[in-house]
C-alpha cells in the first residue's frame, strides 16, 4: 500500500513536500508508474499535481504564452493559440504516445523526464523554450537548454517545481517541421527525430534556420555548424548534402536495442534532406 | 436480447461472445479468484545453461505469508512433460536449459509475499557452455542440450524426396540459389498464460486453464502428479488469443501440484507479460537454404531446400512445426524433382512452439521469394509464373501427393492478375512522392489443414434437447478468439432450426465435453464442425420422429423445427420442445457423433517418424496475397499501404468471422514482416516486453481487401476448409517482394527494419 496525495493549491503541495520530503511527485503518471512497477524508482507515498489549478492550461500573455506544467498533451494539441503559434510542437505532440497516453502525459512530465527521446523537446529547444521553477518561497526563470542536463538528470533541487514553460511567439519563421522516426507509427520512442524552423524567402533561400534533434546524444542536440551551412543558401539537395554530411559528423549516437548508433548517424543527417519539400 | 432469427449458413451471424466480451462479464481463466485464494508463482533461471547444483529455499519458507515452497523433490510423478517428445522439466531437476525454465514454485497468501519468497530462493547453478544457432549445434563438439538424445543436438530430421538425381539440375535454364533468416515471433495474446486450480472434496483435481487443448493437459498433467487422467478435470474457458502459444502446457502441471499442497483452497497462477516472454513458447526461427531451377518458360524442374529450425530447449511440437516446413517447403507448385530436408534442433534458446502457420509462415517467406528472383531472372511475370506452376486438383504437390481435395490456388491468382490493385499498379508506382519509392509485390500461399495422417485428427461432438427445450451443444474445440463457439451455434442452429435464444453453449469441458483435439491446425470448424452436423442430423431425426409418434403422424415429413417448437405444417399443430422434451427420455435427448478427418495414403518420407509428426496431409487452403508498399528512400521506412488476399478456404459459413480471421492473419504477418525483431543475445532475450518488442498498432496497419473465392470442398462442413492459419503465411512474402521491387536490392533476414532496408537501398545506389 502506498499512499497518494492529491493536493488542490500550490499551498498544500508545499506542505505536503514538507512532510513528506521523500514523496515522488507526478503528474500524468505515464513515466513514473511505468518506473514503478519495474522497481526502477520506490516511493513510498505519491503526489499527484493533476487537480492544482495553477499548474493547468495555456495562458496568452501577448508576446509570450506560459503553459502550465500539468497540462495535458490532449489540452495543447486543442488549444488555438498553441496552434496558432507553434504548429512545430502540434506536430510533435500529435505523434507523442498514443490518444490515452497523450490523455494523461503532460509537457511538464515530458520536460523534467528529461529523455533525449522526449518529443516535445526538440520544439521546444529550437523554440527557446524557458521554464519556471518554483519552490515554497521563490521561483525563477532559466532557458529550458540549462535546466536539462542529460538523460534524465534536470537542475531542479529538492522542493522544487517545475510550475510551466515559457515561449515566445516569433513571426520569423514560415516553415515549422518535425519529424519523428520510430520502430512503428503510434507508440514509437524517438530514434532519431529532427526539428527545424526555417524562415524561406519567395526566391527559396534559407533566412533563418534552428535545428534540434532528438535521440542522438545525452540531451537534445543542436549545431550552430549545421546551421550556418544553410543560413543564406538556396533550398537545394547540394545544400542539405553538406548540411547532412556536418550533421551525421556533429551527432553522438548510442546503439541501443532499437537502432545502432550508425543507422542514426546517418537517418539525422538524412531527415535534412527532407527539407527539399519546402523549396521554391 | 437474445436474436430471434434462425442461422442461415451463409450471412453473417453474431458472434455469441461479442457482447459478454464487450461488457466485460465474460470469464476467462485469468478472471477465476474465489475466497481463500492463494498465489502461485515460480522461480526462473535468468541463465540459458547450467548445472544445478543445489537450491535452497529455507529462507524463502521463512517469508511471511508463504504457504510452500516446492522443488522438482515435490513432483509426485515424471517429471517430464511434452506433447509429443517429453523433454521438459516441470521444475529443473538436473540442468537449467533456457533463461525461462522453471526451478521452484512457491505458494503463497498474497501476491507480494510470493514476489518477496521468490527473491530469497537461492540457487547454485554452474554456468555451462551454450548453443545458441541451430547450425552450429550440429557441429561436432556442440556443447549439448540433452546429454541423452542419441541424436546429439537433433531432436527430429526430416527429408522427403522426388524424382530423379543431380542430373536434373542440368536440365534447367535458370538456378537461383539463396538463404534467407527468419526470427522468432511472440504470440503477444491480450491474456498472459494463467489458470486457477483446486482440489475437490472428492479429491478431484480442477484446473482452469487458458488452453487450447484441455483433453491433452490431462494427459500430460496426469503422469506429473502421479495420478489419473480422469482424476484431473480440465476446463477451458474462451482464451484472451492464444495463436498456438496455449497448445501445449503453460501453467497446468505447475497449477495441478500447487493445489495438491493448498489444503482444498483455490489457487491462482498468471504470468506477467516479461514472464510470457521469458517462459512462453515461440515462432521457430528458421535459416533456410534453397536452390530452385526451371525451364526458360519457367516450368519448375527441381527443388533442394535444407532448412534449419531452432526448437529451443524442448520439443514442445518442433518437430511437427519441422515436418510441415518440409511439406509446404516447395510451395504451392508443381515440382517434378525435389529433395525437401529439414532439422529440427535444440538450443539454449527461448522455446519454439506452436504458433498459427506452423512452419509455414517461414518456408512460405523463403519459396515465395525464390519466386520472385526466379521471375526477374526469366524476365517473367509473377502472377503468370505462379499461374503456370500452380497446382490444381488431381496434380502432385511438392511432396508427390496426389491432391484430391478441392484447390483453388489458379481462381485466386486469376482473380489478383485481374484485379485493379494489380491492373493498375505502375501508375500507382509511378505515382510515389519525393523521396518516396513505391512497389507492389505478390505471394502465393498453400496451408494443410488438420493433423496429418497419424495422430487421429478426430472430433466428438454432443448436442441435446433440454427438458427446458433448448438446444445445447457441447463445444469440444476451445474458441480462442476466433469464433469457432458462435459458429457451432450457428451449425446447429441452422440444422434444428433454433434461434440463438433458443441454444445454450457448453465450453470445452473435460467432465462435461467430448474429446474433439485441439483448438489448432486450421481444424477447429472442419473436424468439429463435421461432426457437429452428424450429431444435430441425429437430434433433429429424433425429435420428428417422436413429435411424429405423439401426434400419431403418418411420418416426420409433416413436422418441421422451428424455433422453440415442433410444428406439425398439415395440421398446424404445435409442440413446444420443452413440452416434447419431457417425452424423451435422459439419453434420447442427447444425441453424439464422430468425425475423422481424411488422411493422405502416401508415404513421402522414408522414416515412420516424419509420419507420425503429420507429413502428409491431405487437404489444403489456397490463397494469393498482395502488398503495396512505399519506402522511404531517407529512414528506410516501410509503410503497407494497401494489401489485398484473395483465399480459397472452401465456402464460407460467416462472412465476417471468415474476414477477421484474414484480418487478424494479415495484421499478425506485417509485424513479422516489418517490426517484430524478437532479439535474443546467448540465449537472453533483449527484447523483453511490449515497449521493445514492437508489434503493430491500427496505425500501422492498411486497409485490408479480403476476398473469398468460394470454392466447395466436398469433405467440408457445408463445403469449408481451415482459414485460422492460411492468410499468416502471406505477408512476409508479399511485403518482402514489393520492398525489393521498390529498393532494386532485397534482405535475406526478417523482419524488414527501417534499418535493414536502409542498408540494401545504401548498397543498391
Ligand atoms: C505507452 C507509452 C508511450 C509513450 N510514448 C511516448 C512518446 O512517443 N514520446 C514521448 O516523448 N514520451 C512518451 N512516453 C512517455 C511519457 O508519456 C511522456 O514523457 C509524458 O509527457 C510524461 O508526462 P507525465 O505527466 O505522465 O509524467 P509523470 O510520469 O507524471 O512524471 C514524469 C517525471 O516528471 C516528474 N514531474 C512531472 N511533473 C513535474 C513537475 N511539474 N515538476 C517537477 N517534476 C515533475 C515526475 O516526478 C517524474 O520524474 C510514453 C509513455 C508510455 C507509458
Amino acid at each position: 500500500m502506498r499512499e497518494v496525495f492529491l493536493p488542490r493549491t500550490l499551498d498544500e503541495l508545499w506542505d505536503l513536500l514538507r512532510r513528506r520530503p521523500e514523496a515522488v511527485i507526478y503528474a500524468g503518471g505515464t513515466d513514473v508508474l511505468v518506473k514503478l512497477r519495474a522497481g526502477l524508482i520506490a516511493a513510498s507515498s505519491l503526489i499527484c499535481l493533476e487537480r492544482i489549478e495553477d499548474l493547468q492550461g495555456v495562458r496568452d500573455q501577448g508576446d509570450e504564452v506560459y503553459i502550465g506544467a500539468a497540462t495535458t498533451h490532449r489540452t495543447l494539441l486543442a488549444d488555438p493559440v498553441i496552434q496558432e503559434h507553434f504548429p512545430i510542437l502540434i506536430q510533435a505532440l500529435s505523434v507523442l504516445g498514443s490518444p490515452p497516453v497523450r490523455n494523461m502525459g503532460t509537457i511538464g512530465g515530458n520536460v523534467v523526464t528529461a529523455s533525449p527521446a522526449g518529443d516535445t523537446l526538440p520544439p521546444l529547444y529550437v523554440l527557446d523554450a524557458e521554464v519556471e521553477v518554483r519552490w515554497s518561497d521563490g521561483a525563477k526563470r532559466l532557458p529550458l537548454s540549462q535546466f536539462i542536463l542529460g538523460p534524465g538528470k534536470t537542475s531542479l533541487g529538492p522542493g522544487q517545481l517545475l510550475a510551466g514553460v515559457w515561449l515566445r511567439k516569433s513571426a520569423d519563421y514560415n516553415v515549422h517541421h518535425f519529424e519523428k522516426v520510430g520502430q512503428r507509427k503510434a507508440l514509437a520512442i524517438a530514434v532519431v527525430s529532427l526539428a527545424a524552423l526555417l524562415k524561406v524567402s519567395d526566391s527559396g533561400r534559407i533566412d533563418q534556420v534552428r535545428l534540434a534533434w532528438g535521440s542522438v546524444g545525452p540531451t537534445v542536440m543542436r549545431s550552430g555548424e549545421v546551421e550556418s551551412a544553410l543560413e543564406g543558401r538556396v533550398i537545394s539537395r547540394e545544400t542539405l548534402d553538406q548540411a547532412a554530411a556536418l550533421a551525421q559528423t556533429a551527432v553522438s549516437p548510442i546503439d541501443d536495442i532499437r537502432a545502432s548508433g550508425a543507422y542514426r548517424r546517418t537517418v539525422a543527417g538524412n531527415l535534412l534532406l527532407r527539407l527539399i519539400n519546402y523549396a521554391r | 436480447m437474445p436474436d430471434d432469427r434462425i442461422p442461415q449458413i451463409g450471412v453473417v451471424f453474431p458472434r455469441t461472445d461479442a457482447l459478454t466480451k464487450v461488457r466485460g462479464e465474460e470469464r476467462f481463466a485469468a478472471d477465476y479468484y474465489g475466497r481463500d485464494l492463494v498465489w502461485a508463482g515460480v522461480k526462473r533461471a535468468g541463465i540459458p545453461h547450467a548445472r544445478l547444483k543445489s537450491l535452497d529455499v529455507d529462507q524463502a519458507r521463512q517469508v511471511p505469508g508463504v504457504i510452500a515452497v516446492l522443488t522438482h523433490r515435490d513432483i509426485p510423478g515424471e517429471n517430464r512433460q511434452g506433447v509429443v517428445r517429453k523433454d521438459q522439466p516441470v521444475l529443473v531437476d538436473d540442468k537449467v536449459r533456457h533463461a525461462g525454465d522453471a526451478l521452484a514454485l512457491v505458494l503463497a497468501e498474497s501476491k507480494s509475499a510470493l514476489a518477496a519468497a521468490l527473491k530469497c530462493i537461492m540457487c547454485e547453478l554452474e554456468p555451462l557452455p551454450g548453443v545458441f544457432d541451430p547450425e552450429q549445434a550440429l557441429a561436432d563438439g556442440a556443447p549439448l542440450v540433452h546429454e541423452d538424445n542419441p541424436e546429439g543436438n537433433i531432436l527430429l530430421k526430416a527429408e522427403v524426396k522426388t524424382g530423379g538425381d543431380e542430373s536434373v539440375w542440368d536440365e534447367c535454364a535458370a538456378v537461383i540459389e539463396a538463404c534467407f533468416e527468419t526470427p522468432h515471433q511472440e504470440h503477444c495474446f491480450l491474456e498472459t498464460e494463467s489458470g486457477w486450480a483446486k482440489v475437490e472434496p472428492d479429491g478431484k483435481i480442477v484446473i482452469v486453464a487458458s488452453t487450447q487443448a484441455p483433453f491433452r493437459d490431462r494427459t500430460e498433467v496426469a503422469p506429473v502428479l502421479g495420478q489419473d487422467p480422469t482424476s484431473i478435470r480440465v476446463i477451458a474457458p474462451y482464451t484472451g488469443g492464444a495463436f498456438g502459444g496455449k497448445d501445449g502446457i503453460t501453467v497446468q502441471s505447475l497449477l495441478g501440484l500447487a493445489a495438491l499442497h493448498a489444503q482444498g483452497r483455490p489457487v491462482k497462477m498468471w504470468w506477467d507479460r516479461e514472464e510470457s516472454f521469458v517462459a512462453g513458447t515461440k515462432r521457430h526461427p528458421a535459416r533456410m537454404y534453397y536452390r530452385l531451377g526451371a525451364k526458360t518458360d519457367g516450368t519448375l524442374h527441381a527443388i533442394d531446400v535444407r532448412l534449419y529450425l531452432d526448437t529451443g530447449p524442448y520439443d514442445h511440437l518442433g518437430g511437427a512445426v519441422m515436418t510441415q516446413a518440409v511439406e509446404h517447403s516447395g510451395g504451392p507448385y508443381r515440382i517434378p524433382h525435389a529433395r525437401l530436408r529439414g532439422w529440427s534442433v535444440y538450443t539454449n534458446n527461448p522455446i519454439g512452439g506452436a504458433f498459427r502457420g506452423f512452419g509455414v509462415v517461414q518456408v512460405t517467406a523463403a519459396m515465395e521469394q525464390m519466386m520472385d528472383l526466379l521471375a526477374v531472372k526469366l524476365g517473367l511475370d509473377p502472377v503468370q509464373l505462379r499461374l503456370k506452376n500452380a497446382v490444381r486438383c488431381g496434380d502432385k504437390n511438392c511432396v508427390g501427393v496426389t491432391l484430391t481435395g478441392s484447390a483453388g490456388l489458379e481462381e485466386c491468382l486469376e482473380k489478383m492478375a485481374r484485379h485493379p490493385y494489380w491492373q493498375n499498379r505502375q501508375i500507382w508506382i509511378q505515382a510515389a512522392g519525393s523521396l518516396k519509392r513505391r512497389g507492389v509485390g505478390l505471394a502465393a500461399v498453400m496451408h494443410a489443414m488438420g493433423y496429418g495422417t497419424v495422430v487421429p485428427d478426430v472430433a466428438n461432438a454432443q448436442v441435446e434437447l433440454t427438458l427446458e427445450g433448448k438446444i445445447r451443444v457441447y463445444s469440444g474445440v476451445v474458441d480462442m478468439g476466433q469464433g469457432n463457439a458462435a459458429t457451432n451455434l450457428q451449425i446447429a442452429g441452422s440444422i434444428l432450426g433454433q434461434a440463438p435464444g433458443q441454444m445454450e453453449l457448453v465450453q470445452p469441458d473435460t467432465d462435461r465435453t467430448l474429446p474433439s483435439g485441439s483448438a489448432s491446425a486450421s481444424r477447429c470448424t472442419y473436424t468439429f464442425g463435421n461432426a457437429l452436423i452428424g450429431a444435430a442430423q441425429a437430434l433433429k431425426e429424433r425429435i420428428l420422429q417422436r413429435a411424429s409418434d405423439l401426434l400419431m403422424a403418418a411420418g416426420p415429413d409433416e413436422l418441421v423445427l422451428v424455433s422453440g417448437l415442433v410444428r406439425r405444417v398439415t395440421t398446424g399443430q404445435d409442440i413446444p420442445l420443452a413440452v416434447l422434451a419431457k417425452w424423451l427420455t435422459d439419453t434420447e435427448r442427447i444425441a453424439v457423433y464422430r468425425f475423422r478427418a481424411p488422411v493422405a495414403q502416401e508415404r513421402p518420407a522414408k522414416d515412420e517418424q516424419v509420419r507420425l509428426h503429420g507429413l502428409p496431409h491431405c487437404i489444403f487452403s489456397y490463397g494469393a496475397h498482395l502488398a503495396m508498399v512505399e519506402v522511404d528512400e531517407l529512414t528506410g521506412a516501410v509503410e503497407v499501404q494497401g494489401y489485398l488476399a484473395i483465399t480459397d478456404s472452401g465456402r464460407v459459413l460467416n462472412p465476417q468471422t471468415y474476414e477477421q480471421q484474414i484480418h487478424g492473419g494479415i495484421v499478425q504477418g506485417l509485424g513479422y514482416a516489418l517490426s517484430e525483431d524478437f532479439r535474443v543475445a546467448d540465449g537472453r532475450i533483449q527484447t523483453s516486453d511490449l515497449a521493445t518488442y514492437i508489434i503493430p498498432t491500427a496505425m500501422d496497419v492498411p486497409e485490408m481487401l479480403s476476398i473469398p473465392v468460394e470454392i466447395n470442398e466436398p469433405t467440408g462442413p457445408f463445403g469449408l476448409k481451415g482459414v485460422g492459419e492460411v492468410a499468416m503465411n502471406g505477408p512476409l512474402p508479399a511485403v518482402a517482394n514489393a520492398v525489393a521491387a521498390a529498393c532494386g536490392g532485397r534482405c535475406f533476414s526478417f523482419p524488414l527494419t527501417s534499418e535493414r532496408v536502409l542498408q540494401v537501398m545504401t548498397f543498391e545506389s
